[in-house]
């Protein structure tokens, strides 16, 4: 067990590694860089950047040297608990992502929530009831999720929102909360704007979820043991509920470890869309801008979350079930 | 004790063939078989895109920019004749809407198999007839909006009907070239095992750990832009099925693994078939149906990231016509507030989605018949 | 037959008739929308100076506590006097807007800026007025010009603003290699670098080796001499606070110091440090003399400035202004948020990206919102024109063609113009070539607006058989000349700007189909723009040439003046001959050098003289139709205005141009809550 958990855990670090090195090759590839960027958008408001000052802010942004020099300065700087400065926020990229951080976890884990109680009752009616009417309508709404385009979902409830309810457009937090200190109030407020995003991105995963907790209860409701139960004379519910369920629960368990980055990454459009202050739009606007490091230490940080997800995934997985370990020698 | 003698239904069971045995097992599934049949709907539409549309999708107009779609009255007088009003607008002064009145009094009757604009029926045939339409030479206020126009003033059924066209083609492009990679490469990760197998994982589990958007970013920003609508058309299905792949590998490696080990596996390696053989006449048959499955659940997922990729600008762009496209254009606080019609390309997304997605249960529910 | 034929004539009177009467209620209600041109104005005569002065409450609080000297004190002896445009205001307050991320400093220069130059333009965007400086003088026949500063006047934390502050400026951060390593070239007349001396404390002198007539105008629009708080930031500006910035600058504080500096702060470099502090949008303790101050910098969720109390602009009536407290510009990343949060009534006076379409909605919820909406049209003569790059090399046939007078006037002439103006600006715009409105003093002459700017597809196509582009493929298309197949002409166009360029372009693809031009649109993000139009690669390109109803000071879209443009040049290689005198890029056309020519020579000659080589400029460009004119003096560029109908002062309509840093051309400072 400890030699699988020690062989996985090298394995992710190499994982992390090459991901690390992708991330940065992925953001050098559109052609130019921050500072082409930079000319381009002072040259659209008539201001202009001459070839000297530009080549002066390239070496000051260290941008004229090759790329692989560039990647082990950011390696270096990484080491150092150092993620660099983000060009275009000009402030070091720690505090430029460190407020949005848990920002989006909190979306994240709200949408997760709102899955999870959409999809496990759904995912049990489906697999008990199956084939029937019921079964074909909660599956649709489940699937609903899956189907409609998000991002124009988004900006109807935005709208809806605001004709329907005078909600506050878009956001975490009413302009008056938004750099103010913790109090319950603004807790509050922040639990005003949670529903909506909430809403779109957790029937998003809704479908996948369905889908497994009835594969999964399907096969557990034909072993013999739900068979005996019956016969012994268990009512329906407890039969269905006290064991199978449980048991269909485990390997929906440990998904949970790459749903959650999942999530993230599928929430950077409806972030956008709905002007949320998460790390989804900032890393949209850090790729456009070609902003190296910020852009950079997102992606490395979403991928780092998705490798420790599915290490902690395939250990659970394993603990509960050994065959799965033999698979893998 | 007498034997169960079973009723003859029953005892077809033990000797159809595989392939029967998954027809009825699907067909116990409505909604997939209701399923099926919206989707080769759908492709209906896509070959006879050009005949259903009856407006040129490209002719603009700002005399009938934003119309709300028009209805069709089938009956005049009690008798059978479909026609729809005239229809003038102009900006309203006040609200700055364009504002359309229908005259009751001028009817434009609607024609069948009418003749329109020209085009190449499957490519080959010229001709000029399309489902509907009027008689032709008729002015901008005389003609047919059945789903109202955008602001440029272009039909938005006719729009419609092509951008069905490339977005379901699209899909399969893409999702072949997942099921190439992915049934190559799972295979010989699940069939080799050892090295192979723990090299195309990790790499697996890198793509899959890459938020998908920087990647299409890059790898989107990277085409020449001086490649032709198609070109490009070509290298985005290509870029969304590079991460397309990896769940269908996942797949084929399991299944993979676990017939390795199966009798008439090994007992074909003892009698001399060569690895190739192996796999090819023996093991992919017995798994066929699971690719199916996967493939056919693959296809939404297609559909989705095509309409992602237009949101940001990195899709298909006008001139081309597809769902994202049309979307992209309804992206706006005036379409939603003023002219909601131009959000209908949602609908055939979310049919033609969760039709794929119960097909595909379906499918995968069928697939392991035994 | 017979019956449908008066059916059809009875239709198309009826529709005519409806037609007349729509555009007469459209003029009508166009002026609902539009107002009429209004401003507040500077009082110049030291007569009506206000003798004594009050302040806002929160100000008096502090002078009684003695944290702050008095405020006649503060103010010094030489106001800067606005007088309100409707009506003295009233103090307090907090004026709400949005903003789109750290890129956006436009957004608070426009609003909260001042604005600090040296002088500004009246409320007409006319005429030159003093500003900061309180009066100026040209002397020896142009080569010199004296400004007057203003005694007393203050830096934002209490230091005196004087001459010295220029001597600064000049001396250690423009003649600094390291700061500004290129001269700019509003410091020059004819290639030739000028001087910026101290004179007294309170008077400085601009001197130039030839006559810089132009040099008030350049002063007065956003050009490198538009004060610290627009160009700062680059070691540009006329002025800084030399008293603060001396601590990063290594003559002052020694080069390892400011190294170390650097250092500690993570900068890459002590330049970076020094310009990150002099960044008027970034740094909040950098003393400034703009009404309004940076309390949190553009780089966090909300920027907010607040009200100054060294300000020296005051009213007819000695209350110091702003009478407004604060200014919260809160972030949003999409512009669709912004638009719906200044339709749902929660900004309280925003102009900048309010998007043209959505206009109705804008107006269906004034009431819910409590504001109202106003459109502000520019008076620039393209608030969207295609420009051709007359130096295009890449493929000799179009360049030959491109080169063709009468081929790009027949291409002017494909264009349906009333169809792209009702379709994008609601109606609102102006079918127009390039020239400025009729108002403007270098507009050339009411019969060059619709010069070559008119819907003639008959006239467009003789011209382009007669040029030797007659012959036509099976679809109707122009074929080459070169045998090489169709002609196909490529126009790129950005995304997501003000105006839908990408759309308009597709609907002049639909229409140059009638000419037989095969049109291909690229839509391209700016990177890409800006490096295919630096390597001369692009042939046409969509944009909007707004800035240029002030000819002089913004003539980037005007002509090929800029080596550095994004999407859209009329010729890099032109560019670099000109900008390089004659010594690099590619000798232009006759035609062209003659423009050029008359350009130069505007900056050396007194107004009058001016204003005709002004005029000889349009001329040429409307003739010569090196760009396309298409929709003009429309309000599509930063014109859709939403104010809360609470707020006092505000103009009907306003002079909507970059060189006015619009609405700052309005006096925000005057702007109050009733």
């Amino acid at each position: 067990m400890l030699a699988y958990i020690g062989r996985r855990a090298l394995l992710a670090v190499f994982t992390v590694w090459a991901i690390s090195v992708l991330s940065f090759a992925i953001i050098q590839l559109p052609p130019g860089d921050y500072v082409t960027s930079y000319i381009a958008q002072m040259a659209s408001m008539g201001s202009v950047v001459t070839d000297e000052e530009a080549q002066n802010l390239r070496i000051q942004y260290g941008l004229g040297q090759p790329i692989y020099v560039q990647y082990y300065k950011w390696v270096r700087l990484i080491a150092q608990g150092n993620f660099g400065m983000s060009m275009e926020w000009r402030r070091p990229v720690t505090e430029v992502i460190g407020e949005r951080l848990w920002l989006t976890v909190v979306v994240s884990v709200s949408a997760l929530i709102l899955t999870w109680a959409l999809a496990l009752p759904i995912g049990i009616y489906s697999a008990v009831r199956q084939y029937s009417v019921g079964d074909y309508v909660a599956t649709f709404v489940g699937f609903i999720g899956l189907a409609v385009p998000n991002f124009l979902l988004a900006l109807v409830l935005l709208y809806l929102g605001f004709i329907l309810f005078n909600a506050h457009i878009g956001g975490l937090f009413s302009p008056e909360f938004q750099d103010a200190p913790w109090s319950a109030a603004r807790a509050w407020d922040l639990a005003k704007h949670l529903p909506i995003p909430a809403l779109i991105l957790g029937l998003a995963g809704t479908a996948q979820q369905i889908r497994i907790m009835r594969a999964n209860l399907l096969d557990e409701l034909r072993k013999p043991y739900v068979v005996t139960a019956r016969s012994k004379g268990l009512s329906e519910a407890r039969v269905i509920l006290r064991y199978p369920v449980r048991v269909a629960l485990n390997p929906f368990a440990s998904t949970i470890g790459y749903t959650l980055p999942y999530i993230v990454s599928g929430s950077i459009i409806v972030s956008l869309v709905l002007g949320l202050p998460t790390v989804g739009p900032l890393l949209l606007k850090a790729l456009i801008a070609q902003d190296m490091f910020l852009a950079g230490t997102i992606v490395l940080l979403l991928g780092v979350m998705t490798v420790i997800g599915t290490l902690i995934s395939d250990i659970v997985l394993v603990w509960i079930d050994p065959r799965i370990r033999l698979e893998d020698t | 004790m007498a034997t169960l003698v079973l009723p003859v239904e029953d005892q077809r069971v033990f000797v159809a063939s595989q392939w029967q045995l998954m027809w009825w097992r699907f067909r116990k599934h409505r909604l997939a078989v209701a399923s099926g049949i919206v989707v080769l709907g759908f492709y209906g539409i896509v070959v006879g895109a050009d005949f259903l549309a009856y407006a040129d999708p490209n002719a603009s107009e700002a005399q009938r920019s934003l119309m709300p779609p028009q209805s069709i009255h089938w009956l005049d007088g009690g008798r059978f004749n479909p026609h729809v009003y005239a229809v003038k607008g102009a900006r309203d002064p006040q609200s700055f809407k364009r504002v359309y009145r229908a005259d009751p009094g001028e009817k434009i009757p609607l024609r069948f198999f009418a003749e329109g604009f020209e085009y190449r029926f499957l490519g080959l045939i010229p001709t000029t007839r399309h489902l509907i339409g009027v008689e032709p030479g008729l002015d901008a206020s005389r003609a047919i909006f059945v789903l109202g126009t955008d602001v440029q003033g272009r039909d938005l059924f006719s729009r419609l009907m092509y951008g069905t066209r490339i977005s379901l083609t699209i899909g399969l492009f893409g999702v072949a070239a997942s099921l190439v990679l992915g049934v190559v490469l799972g295979g010989l990760s699940g069939f080799y095992g050892g090295m192979t197998d723990t090299l195309i994982q990790r790499v697996i589990e890198i793509l899959r750990s890459i938020p998908t958007i920087p990647l299409w970013m890059g790898l989107a920003a990277a085409l020449p832009r001086e490649w032709s609508v198609l070109q490009i058309y070509f290298a985005i299905t290509i870029i969304i099925s590079l991460l397309g792949w990896t769940e269908l590998a996942r797949v084929v490696r399991g299944r993979f693994l676990a017939l390795r080990e199966e009798d008439f596996v090994v007992s074909a390696r003892l009698v001399g078939c060569s690895e190739m053989r192996t796999i090819f006449v023996h093991m992919v048959p017995a798994f066929m149906s699971h690719i199916i499955a996967a493939t056919t659940l693959a296809l939404p997922a297609m559909i989705i990231s095509e309409t992602a990729l237009s949101f940001l600008g990195l899709g298909l762009r006008p001139p081309a016509i597809s769902w994202g496209v049309l979307l992209q254009h309804a992206q706006n606080v005036q379409t939603v507030a003023i002219s909601p019609w131009l959000m209908l390309p949602a609908v055939p997304v979310i049919i033609v989605v969760m039709a794929f997605n119960f097909l595909g249960d379906g499918l995968r529910d069928a697939a392991d018949p035994y | 037959m017979r019956m449908l034929r008066s059916r059809r004539t009875i239709a198309l009177a009826v529709a005519a008739v409806g037609i007349v009467a729509a555009a007469g209620a459209l003029a009508q209600s166009k002026s609902t929308l539009i107002g009429k041109l209004e401003g507040p104005e500077v009082v110049t005569d030291a007569a009506k100076f206000p003798r004594t002065f009050r302040e806002a409450p929160q100000l008096a609080e502090q002078v009684k506590a003695g944290k702050l000297p008095p405020v006649a004190e503060r103010i010094g002896q030489d106001p800067l006097v606005i007088k309100p445009l409707h009506e003295i205001g009233k103090y307090g307050g907090t004026w709400r807007g949005g903003f789109t991320g750290p890129a956006d400093f436009w957004n608070g220069y426009r609003c909260c800026s001042g604005p600090d130059h040296l002088l500004f333009w009246d409320y007409t965007g006319d005429k030159v007025t003093p500003n900061i400086a309180k009066g100026y003088e040209m002397q020896d026949g142009g080569r010199t010009l004296v400004l007057h500063l203003r005694r007393g006047m203050k830096w934002s934390d209490g230091k005196p603003f004087t001459a010295d502050d220029f001597v600064f400026w000049f001396e250690d951060i423009y003649r600094n290699k390291d700061l500004v390593p290129t001269p700019s070239a509003a410091m020059a007349i004819n290639g030739k670098q000028g001087v910026l001396e101290k004179v007294d404390t309170y008077t400085v002198k601009f001197k130039f080796p030839e006559p810089y007539y132009m040099l008030p105008d350049v002063l007065a629009g956003s050009t490198d001499l538009a004060g610290q708080a627009w160009r700062g930031a680059f070691g540009l500006g006329g002025y800084a606070p030399a008293h603060y910035l001396k601590q990063f600058h290594p003559k002052y504080a020694g080069q390892a110091e400011v190294e170390k500096k650097a250092k500690d702060a993570k900068f890459d470099s002590w330049v970076r440090m020094f310009f990150n502090r002099s960044d008027w949008s970034l740094n909040p303790e950098l003393p400034v003399i703009t009404p309004w101050k940076t309390v949190t910098p553009i780089n966090t969720p909300t920027w907010t400035l607040e009200r100054n109390p060294y300000s020296v602009f005051v009213d007819p009536a000695g209350n110091q202004l702003p009478y407004i407290d604060r200014v919260v510009l809160t972030l949003a990343e999409n512009l669709e948020v912004i638009n719906l949060r200044a339709i749902a009534g929660e900004y309280d006076f925003q102009a900048r990206h309010l998007d043209l379409a959505k206009v109705p909605v804008f107006i269906e919820n004034q009431a819910k919102g409590g504001y109202k909406l106003y459109l502000d049209p520019g008076d620039y003569g393209g608030d969207m024109i295609i420009k051709f790059n007359l130096s295009y090399e890449a493929d000799p046939e179009i360049a030959k063609w491109m080169n063709t007078t009468d081929f790009r006037r027949a291409l002017a002439l494909g264009i349906d113009r009333d169809q792209l103006n009702e379709t994008f600006w609601l109606g609102t715009g102006t079918p127009s070539s390039v020239v400025p409105a009729d108002n403007n003093k270098y507009n050339p002459g009411p019969e060059y607006r619709k010069l070559w700017a008119t819907l003639d597809l008959k006239k467009a196509n003789e011209m382009l058989d007669k040029v030797g582009l007659a012959k036509k493929d099976a679809e109707g298309f122009r074929l080459r000349t070169d045998g090489k197949g169709r002609l196909r002409l490529e126009i790129m166009t950005l995304g997501g700007q003000f105006l839908q360029f990408t759309q308009i372009a597709e609907m002049i693809r639909e229409q140059w189909k009638k000419i037989g031009i095969d049109l291909v649109v690229q839509e391209v993000e700016r990177s890409l723009a800006l490096q295919r139009t630096a390597a001369n690669e692009q042939q046409l390109g969509a944009w909007n040439n707004d800035g240029s109803e002030h000819l002089f000071t913004f003539p980037t879209h005007v002509f090929p003046f800029d080596t550095i443009a994004v999407v859209a040049s009329s010729g890099p290689l032109y560019a670099k001959w000109f900008q390089s005198a004659g010594t690099q890029g590619k000798e232009p056309p006759a035609r062209m050098k003659e423009l050029m020519a008359k350009f130069k020579r505007a900056y050396g000659v007194p107004e009058k003289e001016r204003i005709q080589l002004g005029k000889d400029v349009w001329k040429i460009t409307a003739e010569e139709v090196y760009i396309i004119g298409v929709i003009g003096m429309g309000p599509a560029s930063m014109g859709v205005r939403v104010v809360k109908t609470n707020m006092g002062n505000i103009p009907s309509r306003q002079y909507n141009s970059p060189d006015g840093k619009t609405p700052t051309i309005s006096r925000p400072v005057t702007f109050y809550w009733k």
